[in-house]
């Protein structure tokens, strides 16, 4: 059985971006998220759910993201985390922040 | 925003919990399913989506703490449990709570005198404790006040005052020929009202330019215009009399306000200008001679008071410069306004003080009972902490939760000490003082008072708590959970507490006994004259109102003599008189005698402090009247006697000190101006207060000073007292109607009202001793009682192999007197240093300093007695069976 293990070394803070990024085309229960960043990364990020929720509470916190119960795909009760306005224009000021850095570490790389 | 989305999951926690709870059970079902389509079983998928998921309740708790009220969660689950516990211990809860309600509620009593008396010193008047009184010190050393034109020069020159006020007491009457009132006002400057920051409650206050004309206005106090006017605003307008001359009123002052003389509720408030007007031939407004004015103001911002006595300095000796025949020889000195030179505030502050000192010992000593009763039972409860600690509670949290429990004690103690704080406040103000002077002391406990003890509270609660819960945390739980014995460590602790409160206990009780015994020293000792069977009646020539005197009348020592001989005379035919008096002060009143210096004839002084003793004025007859005993010489010749040389009478301590060895009567004595000669020698008696040590006192003759103002002091026939008061006002009356006679009251009356600061910390301490030794008792018995039920199975074992039960008692109870003995001693060696320290020459009193003591023993052996007998008398086979 294939047991999950924490996403190693993510940059601090990358997290966040990464739920944020999962719900910038639509709204998405916390299983949704956890599968979506698993199949798109191509099972690289694997998020524990210790780190999910702690994650989704600090977006909550933030006013980032808004929760709403609904109903699921076989139609049972589910809580949808939603995008808010503000929450959009974080995930475009990080996601801005979040490629130079990539960029940054590129050119470090490449000088070698 | 993010503020108000927290509050918004604080009110909904409960909610938000559940709903992630559901949410993640949720999640791990999702997970469930993916098992089943990759093929395991229902019961494999479940299991191993439980175990993917891992510690979900971790997951829980770590996105409750995003929310940050994780500590205010944890403190509720601290306090619930807190309380529980409490619940469980009643006994050991309610005594510790009694003991510091009690011990905080007489400190925060206490601490809303002090804080009447030194932080509000003027009722009514914001941030009063800022004031600095300006007074001249003569070379003598004593405060006369400032004369009125000294006032003006220095209101000048002392930039560094915002407003420097003056004002003065002064006696009026009040009213009508027929019905003259006494009353107390005082005379003030014109920026008195506002330089104090104060709006009126009706009325407008006097201008500067409105006292500049003299216009005859007078200023109401609140009470005296709702007994006087039934608080009808039509009052203002209006004319009274004071003085014989008619005022018109301009204003009321506000409620709280009663004056600016510490603890003195004043009814008037006159422009000084009016002084002459109103004592006709004062000269007071030109005369640089007449003092009597005080002076006090608060500083500008900024200023600092080294700054202002430096001003002070170079204008008083500008001033003793251009005017050295009145100002020549004196300095100027800045005092907080508290530490007035005159009046019973000094009294007040050190007496408070000194109570104050001994209440914070009392809460000491309740702190370390209650830290020894939480010892005893933090050892009952180490099987406990051992557990919580074994399955992974850390030693921080443990000790809060410990700490928690402490600071419930502490707050529950703070909330019953608040109670009983007002309750005697509120008893103490109730207390009627029937003094001539009105007394109104204006204390509450307020949210500074509050505060106060919501600190000691928790200050109590740290000190008693902390020792157990590091006591608990710092062993190896293994141990805590192997075995209920003590180690030696443990021991210790314990004992030391019990030797420190067995000496901060007696230290209290050693102050309770004190006061009890200076109590009853005023009830059994002699004061040197007799208190029973004496009457007491003022009057004053200066405030008469008549219009038929002379205008001179007040300066006129010849119609000051003359009256005092009138009175008298017509006062020693009456039937029921024995004899009768008149001397200008009484013994055993709160403001003291003045003490003046003086020279005698031939004396050399040893250093360079002049010689000096207080002063009486009096009357013939007096001593026989007061029945002050008459050593040597003859009393004063009578008042009509032109002839004789100035006389002056002594007291047995003066010759003790000023004459020693040498025949006294006939010496001659240098005081001012004028020479007298010492006519006789009376015993020594009481003058300021019970107890004190003998004083030298010179009392001058009426003959030779006389006085305007004087108390009558009659000896009547038992029971005649109200009788002969009657008589009195109406032999007065005909030989003078404009005079009124007033504050009629008999000499124990007096004498009474006067021993009020003694009787209030003496009652206090006949009800907390006893409250005290019996909380001493308790903590020594917890303590001795935890001791023996930790050492049974060695008590068995002595018992099996043949001792008996009274050796057995013997020891234990040794043991703890050991300890308890140590600390008494040490206590009293303490309390001796600090008794000789604050009452120096004070006599050592045995019934006090060894008295105490062995109650305080005998409590404790009795406390740890119990106990252990109890221990001693098992059956040594059922004792070993206990572990």
């Amino acid at each position: 059985m294939n047991v999950s293990s924490e996403s190693p070394d993510l940059l601090p803070g990358t997290l966040d971006l990464l739920i944020l990024g999962a719900l910038a085309h639509g709204s998405k229960h916390g299983y949704a998220i956890a599968e979506h960043l698993k199949s798109v990364s191509n099972e690289v990020l694997q998020v524990g759910e210790s780190s999910l929720y702690p994650a989704l509470q600090r977006l909550l916190l933030n006013g980032w993201v808004k929760a709403e119960w609904g109903a699921s795909e076989n139609n049972r009760r589910a809580r949808y985390y939603t995008l808010t306005a503000t929450g959009r224009k974080q995930l475009r000021t990080e996601r801005g922040e979040f490629d130079r850095m990539i960029l940054a570490i590129q050119r470090v790389l490449g000088a070698i | 925003m993010k503020l108000l989305r927290r509050i918004r999951y604080w009110i909904q926690s409960r909610r938000a919990d559940s709903e992630l709870a559901e949410e993640i059970e949720f999640h791990r079902a999702l997970k469930q399913e993916e098992f089943e389509r990759s093929g395991f079983s229902q019961k494999d998928a479940a299991a191993g989506s439980r175990r993917e998921l891992g510690n979900t309740l971790r997951a829980r708790e770590e996105s409750r703490d995003v929310w940050g009220w994780t500590w205010l969660h944890d403190a509720a689950r601290d306090v619930g449990y807190a309380c529980r516990t409490l619940r469980k211990m009643p006994v050991l809860a309610v005594v510790v709570i009694a003991s510091l309600g009690i011990g905080i509620g007489v400190n925060t009593a206490v601490f809303s005198w002090i804080q009447a008396v030194v932080l509000q010193p003027v009722p009514g008047v914001e941030n009063s404790s800022a004031f600095y009184l300006v007074e001249p010190r003569a070379e003598t050393g004593s405060y006369p006040g400032a004369s009125w034109p000294e006032y003006n020069d220095l209101r000048q020159r002392l930039a560094s005052f915002q407003n420097l006020i003056a004002f003065r007491m002064a006696p009026f009457n009040v009213g009508e020929a027929d019905r003259i009132e006494r009353k107390y006002g005082l005379l003030v400057s014109d920026n008195y009202f506002s330089g104090l920051g104060l709006k009126p409650a009706l009325g407008h206050f006097p201008e500067s330019d409105e006292s500049s004309e003299r216009k005859p206005v007078v200023v109401l106090s609140h009470g005296f215009w709702k007994a006087k006017f039934n608080a009808d605003s039509n009052a203002l307008g209006q004319t009274i009399r004071v003085n014989d001359q008619v005022l018109t009123i301009i204003a009321v002052a506000p409620e709280d306000f009663q004056g600016t003389v510490l603890a003195l509720d004043f009814d008037l408030w006159i422009p000084s200008t009016l002084a002459p007007a109103l004592f006709p031939g004062s000269r007071e407004l030109d005369d640089r001679g007449e003092r009597g004015y005080a002076l006090i103001g608060n500083l500008q911002t900024g200023a600092t008071g080294l700054q202002a006595q430096t001003e002070l300095n170079a204008a008083m000796r500008q001033l003793s410069q251009s005017y050295p025949a009145v100002s020549g020889k004196f300095e100027g000195e800045l005092l907080p306004y508290w530490s007035a030179p005159r009046g019973p505030q000094r009294f007040i502050v050190s007496s408070l003080a000194i109570l104050q000192g001994v209440t914070m010992l009392l809460l000491m000593a309740v702190c370390g009972n209650t830290a020894n009763l939480l010892l005893a039972r933090a050892a009952a409860r180490s099987w406990e902490i051992g557990t919580r600690l074994a399955i992974g509670a850390t030693r921080w949290r443990v000790i809060r939760l410990l700490m928690t429990e402490s600071l419930l004690l502490g707050l529950l103690g703070a909330a019953l000490g608040v109670a009983i704080a007002i309750w005697g406040t509120q008893a103490l103000r109730a207390v009627p003082l029937p003094t001539f002077f009105p007394i109104r002391f204006q204390t509450r406990v307020d949210l500074m008072g509050l505060a106060v003890s919501v600190f000691l509270g928790m200050s109590c609660a740290l000190a008693f708590g902390l020792a157990p819960a590091l006591q608990l945390v710092r062993r190896d739980p293994q141990t805590q959970l192997r075995s209920n014995f003590g180690t030696g460590s443990r021991k210790r602790l314990p004992r030391t507490l019990m030797a420190i409160e067995a000496a901060l206990a007696l230290m209290v009780l050693l102050a309770a006994g004190l006061f009890f015994e200076s109590f009853r020293d005023t009830q059994t000792v002699d004061p040197g004259f007799q208190i029973e069977g004496v009457l007491l009646a003022a009057y004053d020539l200066t405030g008469g109102g008549a219009g038929h005197l002379q205008m001179n009348r007040t300066v006129d020592p010849a119609f000051s003599r003359d009256f005092a001989d009138r009175v008298l005379k017509r006062l020693r035919e009456l039937p029921d008189v024995e004899s009768a008096a008149i001397a200008a002060f009484v013994p055993l009143d709160i403001h003291g005698l003045p003490m003046r210096s003086f020279d005698v004839k031939g004396r050399a002084r040893t250093d360079g402090s002049p010689d000096r003793a207080l002063i009486n004025f009096v009357t013939p007859d007096y001593f026989r009247t007061m029945r002050i005993p008459e050593l040597a010489g003859i009393d004063f010749t009578a008042l009509d006697d032109r002839t004789t040389v100035p006389q002056i009478i002594v007291n047995q301590e003066f010759i003790r000190r000023y004459v020693p060895g040498l025949e006294p009567t006939g010496r001659r004595l240098q005081y001012g101006k004028d020479s007298f000669v010492i006519a006789g020698v009376v015993k020594d008696s009481f003058y300021d207060s019970f107890g004190e040590a003998p004083i030298p006192i010179m009392y001058f003759s009426y003959r030779d000073r006389p006085r305007p103002a004087g108390e009558i002091h009659l000896k009547t026939r038992a029971g005649t007292e109200t009788l002969v008061a009657g008589e009195l006002q109406r032999v007065v009356r005909e030989i003078e109607p404009g005079i009124p006679i007033f504050n009629v009251r008999t000499l124990a009356d007096h004498v009474e009202t006067n021993l009020f600061f003694r009787r209030i910390p003496a009652r206090l301490f006949t009800v907390l001793g006893p409250l005290l030794l019996l909380f001493a008792a308790i903590g020594i018995y917890s303590v001795v009682d935890n001791n023996v039920a930790h050492r049974i199975t060695e008590i068995g074992v002595r018992l099996a192999v043949g001792a008996t039960p009274r050796d057995v008692v013997a020891q234990v109870v040794g043991e703890t007197l050991k300890v308890i003995g140590v600390g008494i001693l040490a206590g009293v060696l303490v309390a001796v240093i600090v008794y000789i320290h604050v009452v120096p020459g004070g006599p050592i009193d045995p019934r006090v300093f060894l008295g105490i003591p062995a109650v305080l023993l005998l409590i404790a052996a009795t406390a740890c007695w119990l106990p252990a007998r109890r221990t001693a008398s098992v059956d040594p086979m059922i004792a070993l069976r206990q572990e």
